[in-house]
């Protein structure tokens, strides 16, 4: 069992109260490392769940997910008042329209810093994405009045690279790691604001309590975006079932690995272009097929649930042909969605109870 | 080609098609040749040329059914670069304008039924269900399309056509070029991403070579550019003509017209149809006549028509006196024309299609709106908030708000969608467009 992952509000006023900047990043992929850099926490912001939408809803249609609305709620109701910029990476149409009217129409107080992320793995991808970062460096320096120089950047570079590690070895380990399901993703999910430092030391403890004996639950792989709301790990635990592995935009899409080039802005581009399959990115579904049947030979998932927010399209559009090619796989699956603002209903939870006891 | 499917080819589009084609043609010109034979009390009959118009289109998608006998066939986006493909002779196929067709002609629900039971989830575009429905079942109203060799995406309109072309490119398994055109929050896009979008158009050459079978002649490629600047240039200055009092066509016309200049982009045919379009507009502003018998509000149109009501809601306003002279969407296809260079046809393909309405922020789009209330002499603006298209939609809430606030005009936002009819209530909108109405008196 661990203890002790700090709150997201004690660790933002805790960098903030010993000098540093703390920057809201919304969904998925940008560099951590540039940001800390400049001494900058990155503190992702995935919705939150359950806040009072009806101030997005001012500016956003209703078919735009809540993710992008409840940002915006968040935004406008003070939850991101503590932070000293906002950045918002391209993950879709939704968080493109987002950052846009930031940038025009709402302005908020703190600067806003868009991010293209390009859809390609080809080298112009990553040249393009270099530069995006370069251009991100100029604004930091305009915020903080900082310049770091190429070796302080690699320095934070291998810092986080290093943090990556712990966090790939914690989803490989995960069925012998001394903690529930929930607690896993807890720990998993808190690299989302803590500090690289802070979350080494919470990884390396949970990486030395590891257990013996299996971990019981009919093993599946949960897709998706995000899994809220969290209770949904509790959930699948009391219906006998067990995540033993993720294809999560928030968890297991961004399991980076170090970039090679010794250009910092060039290391991290080719660092986050070579993450595991994301549709955000651009990866072809075969390809997406591929690395789901080998996380399913890894971890002995006997199902996938993907679990995804409602209007997400970069998820909609593969997953006709993903199901049918897993089923051909003869692994089954189910397709649940959610929204962020509503509890996880009745009838998602049949249906999860229903696909366990079908695959069990 | 095969010396079979040659011949099968003359004998099915340019023997028998064609002349199928012609007599239709002048059938039709014999329906819409009178005010006599028009049935409509407050609009004025289509233009003369709008049967010549819809032969063009009908005889691109009827050498589209034949296509794969004798030409390689690449399927692409709007805003895609076609002038590369048109120069290595593919023949080209537009997905959103055959769902559009399903669209105007009413079947698009039945053919996006198809992707649905498929899997699809009624959130993703309609355009994209259209066409996947279409792909699964074989159902369309142009006949057969031609299967692709080549898929070429751009995502200069929206993220969507990735998501779709990777479905299509699984389907159909072929290849799959993306030409990844980065989003321009600022006034300009800055050089850098100029400069990627030209390395991938110079990238993307082998391929297309690979698949043409055959070089890119750049001195064709100038002459397509040449020609699709000459086209766009035209469409503008049809579009532009309705800047008099009353307008000679209204939005609606141009929805209908404007197929040629998104799918025969760089075919002289094109600028001929254009040139003969323009002509006939300024015999009709010489004549004073104008698309809205009475037009007394002129009005601006944003984001995607509603395919499946054009006829009802220019009826519906032109019983009012309302005519919509100007629209965001067909404005696309002709703004950007000047920046065309057949000279430096990479470095001119790479800047104008990173800077269509759609990959630039809600602010341009609004300065955009603002420019065109002033160059039309608008009276107010509808915003059509299409649930299948959040790059165009998102941003109108704030858009509307500030025209009425900065430019004192009012300001509707109709939820439909382009093209599935599920999302689209009458009677809302006739209750929302009859006090929209009431206010502009």
């Amino acid at each position: 069992m661990l203890s002790g992952i700090p709150h997201r509000t004690e660790t933002i006023r805790a960098y903030k109260d010993r000098g540093g900047l703390v920057a809201a990043v919304l969904p998925i992929h940008y560099p951590r490392a540039l940001l800390r850099a400049f001494d900058i926490l990155p503190v992702e912001v995935w919705g939150p769940p359950k806040v009072e939408a009806s101030y997005g809803a001012a500016h956003l249609q209703p078919y735009v997910c809540s993710i992008v609305r409840n940002a915006l709620s968040f935004l406008q109701t003070g939850g991101l008042d503590g932070v000293d910029v906002i950045v918002v990476p391209h993950a879709c149409d939704s968080l493109q329209g987002l950052g846009s009217i930031l940038i025009d129409f709402i302005r908020p107080r703190q600067p806003v810093i868009p991010l293209y992320l390009p859809r390609g793995r080809r080298e112009s991808d990553t040249a393009f994405f270099a530069d995006e970062f370069r251009s991100m460096y100029r604004r930091l320096e305009e915020v903080t009045h900082c310049s770091p120089t190429n070796s302080e950047l690699m320095e934070s570079i291998r810092r986080e690279e290093a943090t990556d590690k712990l966090l790939a070895q914690l989803h490989q380990r995960s069925s012998c790691l001394a903690l529930t399901q929930m607690e896993f993703y807890r720990l998993v999910r808190a690299r989302e604001y803590l500090t690289a430092e802070t979350f080494s030391e919470l990884a390396q403890v949970a990486l030395s309590q590891t257990i013996e004996a299996p971990k019981n639950g009919t093993p599946i792989l949960l897709s998706g975006i995000v899994p809220e709301p969290m209770s949904v790990f509790e959930s699948i635990a009391e219906m006998g079932g067990l995540v033993v592995a993720d294809d999560l935009a928030c968890c297991g899409r961004r399991l980076y690995p170090p970039g090679e080039s010794e250009d910092a802005f060039y290391h991290m581009a080719e660092s986050i272009l070579h993450a595991p399959p994301d549709p955000t990115r651009g990866t072809p579904i075969q390809e997406r097929r591929d690395y789901l049947l080998r996380l399913i030979a890894a971890s002995g998932a006997r199902g996938v649930a993907f679990y995804d927010v409602k209007f997400c399209e970069p998820e909609l559009y593969d997953l006709p042909d993903l199901r049918i090619e897993l089923q051909e796989a003869g692994i089954p699956s189910v397709g649940i969605e959610v929204d962020l603002n509503d509890p996880l209903s009745h009838q998602a939870l049949t249906r999860i109870e229903a696909f366990l006891e079908m695959i069990a | 080609m095969s010396a079979t499917g040659w011949l099968g080819y003359q004998w099915n589009v340019n023997i028998v098609g064609r002349t199928f084609l012609r007599v239709q043609r002048w059938q039709v010109e014999q329906r819409v040749g009178g005010p006599a034979r028009w049935k409509s009390e407050y609009l004025t009959p289509p233009l003369t040329i709008s049967p010549r118009a819809k032969e063009l289109v009908a005889r691109h998608w009827l050498e589209a059914r034949y296509a794969n006998l004798h030409r390689k066939v690449a399927w692409v986006t709007s805003g895609a670069p076609v002038e590369l493909l048109k120069a290595l002779d593919f023949f080209v196929i537009y997905p959103e304008n055959h769902a559009a067709i399903c669209g105007t002609a009413r079947v698009a629900v039945e053919i996006s039924s198809e992707a649905e039971d498929a899997g699809y989830s009624r959130d993703i575009c309609s355009y994209a269900r259209t066409d996947f429905g279409s792909m699964l079942s074989g159902k369309t109203p142009v006949g057969k399309l031609p299967k692709p060799d080549l898929l070429l995406a751009c995502t200069n309109i929206c993220q969507t056509v990735l998501f779709w072309y990777r479905v299509l490119a699984r389907h159909f398994n072929v290849p799959l070029i993306l030409i990844d055109t980065p989003f321009v929050y600022y006034d300009e896009a800055p050089e850098y991403a100029v400069q990627f979008v030209k390395r991938q158009l110079e990238e993307a050459i082998p391929t297309l070579e690979r698949v043409a079978g055959r070089s890119l002649d750049e001195r064709k490629l100038r002459e397509v550019g040449r020609l699709s600047r000459m086209a766009s240039q035209l469409w503008m200055e049809v579009m532009e003509r309705n800047d008099h009092r009353p307008a000679p066509i209204t939005a609606f016309d141009q929805f209908t017209q404007m197929a040629p200049i998104v799918e025969m982009r760089g075919d002289a045919a094109t600028v001929d149809l254009y040139a003969a379009m323009l002509k006939e507009v300024d015999e009709r502003i010489a004549r004073g006549i104008g698309a809205v018998k009475n037009e007394r509000k002129r009005l601006l149109w944003d984001n995607l028509p509603i395919w499946y009501r054009l006829r009802y809601l220019a009826e519906f306003l032109g019983e009012h006196g309302i005519a919509i002279v100007a629209s965001t969407y067909t404005n696309a296809w002709g703004e950007l024309a000047t920046m065309i260079d057949p000279e430096q046809p990479f470095e001119s393909m790479a800047r104008t299609y990173t800077y269509p309405i759609l990959n630039r922020g809600t602010g341009h789009k609004l300065a955009t709106m603002k420019r065109m209330i002033e160059a039309y002499h608008l009276d107010g603006v509808i915003l059509h908030s299409d649930r299948s298209c959040k790059p165009y939609s998102i941003g109108q809430m704030d858009q509307r708000d500030r025209l009425i606030r900065d430019c004192s005009v009012p300001a509707l936002l109709l939820e439909a969608d382009h093209n599935d009819s599920r999302c689209y209530s009458e009677e809302q909108v006739a209750n929302r467009l009859a006090a929209f109405v009431e206010m502009l008196r």
